[in-house]
């Protein structure tokens, strides 16, 4: 491999058309003769809808249609949800696109408007009158799922979707009956908002005339929508197009297809000319899928010497009023079976519950069902570690799954691949100095300053996954990618991916990939991705999964094209195959390289095949479909120092120091600002966000104003290392780093808080840890009120 | 939502509930308030222009007097709807005689839902009042001016 390529923080190839806003987002596109569509959303978060007059709508200037469910019932299927969870029980709501006879949470679509401009079609919403008869609502998980509790669908009862369990290794309740001491906790996993630069929108673009149809959608997953969209919209995939242009973030919540792309989609083919859709500010915070919202009753079993020996929990997981395209899949799947996080937990049982609730579908978002998992452990090893009177770094060395390279199974059923979590957590500490800060932390506390230290050592599952797996659990679709890699005469190369990249840089990295194995400059690589007309088929970038997945069918892709090369070039040199050697995009006779033939001579004759070995095809291209044998499993070691104010509650965080290993970095620039983001997206959740419903159901946080997103000035400096240890079953040795921040930071900066406050007696508070909530905790522990 | 408030005006308590169940009064002294048309049996049908924050809207509501006990109180109920929202609620209104008039307190408390609640909410309570406080000036301001008129007379 190029040492200058493979491994070289070069910058960004995405940024100057990003920050010269050269970029082309949906809403850029301009198509003649467009019509906009807006949604008529329910204020309501339960009522019945006993009638409604479109007529003034309909008359209004500029209003070319209007249609409510009677008008698009027959063309529109109910909005799909493509994770089937097995033996769970799973109920599927109907999700009607557009609502039936029934609003079930504030932002159900109940009409849409079509019309000449924007503000037109928005203005015409008010004309419509929508006669609502309000039905009691129910808002928290676990109050859903009460007996008495209003109920969401007439075909579902209890309002569960679900009820999965995790059951492995030794019997639980034995575990916890003979434990020496045993360590409980309920968490509440608040609701968050996901808040993409990009709202969502999409453009469609139907050719009555030919049937054909062309989707604009900001997405994470295009392939995925062109499937989708077939099944729902009736459109033959092959005569569909979904091309996701500049997509300005996702977080999770751009793998849904949602009721109102399928809408827009149906408006265009209805009325034979294209139709936009861009979604508001406001219907981003109440339409667009949510994240987390768990409410964790968590135990720990455990030796009176730091040992656990059990974990058992229930959970009980809020879904909203309709199952999201991946929800059911994200707090069970990618959340319970993780429970043994990077310990040796020889007995684990979780039930989770997966419940309606009158309020936005919950989805993804950034760690999706992970960090809910990390939390979990991670504050039950701090818990033991405060009652048994010894440092959590210890407690954690006490339970480390032993450093390993190939494989290590944990009893709720997974293979990891390869850890050395011991190893980050020496390498965090000394970088953090933490014996230093525990010193400076005891000398604060005498003088009455309350400075805590949080550590979160964390394991996550990401690379999705085996396609045979997905299939056992339930997914709805495969989970490889594929990669097509072709070069031009003139040396120059063309990568068609069907992951879709949206922030994370792969335009830069796949272009390393290449230039790593090829041994071209990194600036001769286009890599398309995004349109499902130019790209393979892909299954799209979440779950950390684009350079693990989509990285090892394109290093794959560039190997095959590295064999028929040396093929062509021991002929041009008139050598056997076997005499042939190749090194940084040169492929020579064995002990002659300055005679050899550049990848780029070869190309030119593998184009224009004037002379090509007997039996070898034209052109230098290859496509390789990738399945991975297994996930990867990235882990680390994050330490958060913190300060808290008795008198205010107000939390200053002075330090995050951390260590991730995900594998050889292809370019360690990119790896540090996905760490960076994933970071503080995970201290958003710990110190300022959270989605509020009063007890009708309304959205309280609709607004940037209200729902607290994490800023610059409130954050220090990260501090970021790394350790190296490949997957050993990866072409490229390579894991994931797209939500590794995330699932390591919330718990880090809670752990700390709790260290902090230990002295005035507050043994847990309620995220996110906003200074009103610590005061009070102070304030309660403290006996005053 | 919920607030409380309490005002001042320097006539009899009878003159006060008259003209507070007036519904050409109230329309005159309600902020925004276009029109307000007799439905029978005490209810009204309403339409006003009201702003909070980013949010202006026309609403249509029926506002139903209720629970008439002149001169002492009488329940002010209110369904509207509008595309800055919705809101239901009702208000308690109590007349006490004082030394210079009456004096008249307010309990009213509400649910509102849609754009209103989600955009407004922090400023609502503040809202309120602020329409509160500008329909009871606006009264005080008839009501003592009428009876100016009639002692004149």
């Amino acid at each position: 491999m190029s040492a200058s390529t493979f491994g070289s923080g070069i910058r960004r190839r995405e940024d100057p058309r990003l920050i010269t806003g050269s970029a082309a987002y949906t809403d850029d596109i301009v198509l003649p003769g467009t019509l906009h569509a807006a949604m008529l959303r329910s204020p309501y978060a339960h009522a019945r809808i006993n009638g409604i007059d479109t007529s003034a709508a309909s008359e209004a200037s500029g209003v070319v249609a209007v249609y409510t469910h009677a008008d698009t019932v027959d063309e529109i299927a109910p909005a799909p949800c493509a994770w089937l969870l097995p033996n769970s029980g799973l109920t599927i709501a109907e999700y009607h696109c557009v609502a039936k006879d029934t609003v079930r949470y504030v932002g159900d679509i109940v009409a849409v408007v079509v019309a000449e401009s924007c503000s037109q079609a928005y203005d015409a919403l008010d004309l419509i009158d929508v006669d609502y008869e309000p039905l009691d609502a129910v808002i928290a998980p676990k109050a859903a799922a009460a007996e008495d509790a209003p109920q969401l669908h007439d075909e579902i009862k209890g309002n569960q979707a679900f009820h999965w369990t995790v059951t492995g290794g030794g019997d639980i309740d034995e575990a916890f009956g003979a434990a020496d001491v045993v360590v409980k906790e309920t968490i509440v996993q608040q609701r968050l908002i996901p808040n993409a630069m990009e709202p969502r929108a999409a453009l469609a673009r139907y050719v009555q005339a030919t049937g054909e149809l062309t989707l604009w959608n900001t997405t994470q997953n295009p392939h995925i929508v062109r499937f989708l969209c077939s099944l729902v919209n009736g459109v033959p995939e092959d005569k569909l197009r979904v091309i996701a242009p500049e997509v300005g973030g996702g977080f999770g919540s751009k793998i849904a297809v949602y009721p109102a792309d399928f809408i827009t989609v149906f408006c265009s083919k209805k009325l034979g000319v294209p139709v936009k859709w861009v979604e508001t500010r406001s219907e981003n915070y109440q339409a667009t899928t949510h994240g987390r919202d768990h409410v964790q009753e968590i135990e720990m079993a455990a030796t009176s010497d730091g040992r656990i020996t059990g974990l058992r929990a229930t959970v009980h997981a809020g879904m909203g009023a309709y199952l999201s395209t991946a929800a059911p899949g994200i707090p069970t799947i990618l959340h319970g079976l993780m429970l043994s996080g990077v310990y040796d937990i020889p007995a684990i049982h979780e039930d989770v519950y997966g419940i309606y609730t009158n309020t936005t579908p919950v989805e993804a978002y950034r760690g999706a069902g992970r960090p809910e998992a990390t939390f979990m452990v991670e504050r039950l090893v701090d818990l033991l570690a405060s009652r048994l009177g010894l440092d959590p770094a210890e407690v954690r060395r006490r339970n480390f799954i032993p450093k390993f390279d190939d494989g290590h199974d944990v009893v709720t059923g997974l293979t990891y691949d390869s850890g050395d979590y011991d190893g980050a957590l020496t390498k965090l500490l000394g970088k953090a100095g933490y014996e230093g800060l525990r010193a400076e932390q005891a000398a604060a506390r005498e003088k009455g300053r309350h400075i805590g230290l949080g550590l979160s050592t964390y394991v996550e599952i990401c690379g999705l996954g085996p396609s045979q797996v997905a299939g056992a659990i339930g997914f709805q679709g495969g989970l490889w990618e594929s990669a097509i890699l072709r070069f031009h005469p003139s040396g120059k190369v063309n990568v068609m991916i069907g992951a879709s990249p949206h922030g994370q840089g792969e335009e830069t990295t796949f272009a390393q990939i290449v230039a790593g194995e090829l041994g071209v400059s990194p600036e001769d690589v286009k890599v398309i991705h995004g349109d499902t007309e130019s790209t393979p088929m892909g299954w799209g970038t979440y779950g950390s999964r684009t350079t693990a997945v989509g990285g090892a069918a394109l290093a794959l892709a560039a190997r095959k094209i590295r064999d028929k090369a040396k093929i062509i070039a021991a002929h041009l040199l008139e050598a056997a195959v076997e005499d042939m050697e190749y090194e940084d995009g040169n492929f020579f006779v064995k002990g002659s390289p300055d005679t050899g033939k550049t990848i780029q001579d070869i190309a030119l004759m593998a184009n224009v095949a004037w002379n090509m070995p007997e039996g070898v095809e034209a052109g230098l291209e290859a496509t390789s479909f990738y399945d991975p044998p297994n996930f990867v499993f990235p882990y680390g070691a994050h330490l958060a120092v913190v300060e808290v104010d008795s008198e205010t509650g107000n939390v200053e965080l002075k330090r995050y120091i951390a260590v991730d290993d995900c594998g050889p970095q292809i370019n360690p620039v990119i790896v540090e600002g996905q760490v960076h983001g994933g970071i503080v997206q995970g201290i958003g959740q710990a110190m300022w966000e959270e989605g509020v419903y009063d007890e009708d159901g309304q959205l309280l946080t609709g607004t940037m104003l209200d729902y607290a997103l994490p800023r610059a000035d409130r954050l220090p400096d990260i501090e970021v290392h790394s350790t190296v240890t490949p997957s050993p079953h990866h072409p490229l040795g390579v894991k994931g780093i797209g939500e590794a921040g995330t699932i390591a930071s919330t718990a880090a900066v809670y752990n700390a808080v709790i260290d902090a406050l230990q002295p005035l007696g507050v043994a847990s508070v309620n995220m996110p840890l906003t200074p009103e909530r610590v005061w009070r905790s102070i304030q309660e522990s403290q006996g005053r009120n | 939502m919920e607030f409380r408030s309490t005002h001042e005006i320097g006539a009899a308590a009878e003159t006060v509930f008259d003209a507070m169940t007036n519904p050409d009064m109230v329309a005159r002294c309600v902020p925004g308030c276009d029109t307000m048309e007799p439905l029978g049996n005490d209810r009204y049908q309403a339409t006003m222009v009201l702003g909070i924050a980013a949010i202006k809207g026309r609403f249509r509501s029926v506002v139903a007097l209720r629970d008439q006990n002149r001169p002492e109180s009488f329940l002010l109920e209110v369904d509207g709807k509008g595309s800055a929202g919705f809101a239901k609620g009702e208000a308690r209104v109590e007349i006490c005689a004082t030394d210079a008039g009456c004096s008249v307190s307010v309990h009213a408390k509400a649910r509102v839902g849609g754009p209103v609640a989600r955009v407004g909410q922090r400023l609502l309570a503040g809202t309120a009042k602020m329409i509160a406080d500008k329909f009871f000036a606006c009264m005080r301001d008839r009501i003592e001016a009428q009876l100016v008129e009639r002692t004149a007379v």
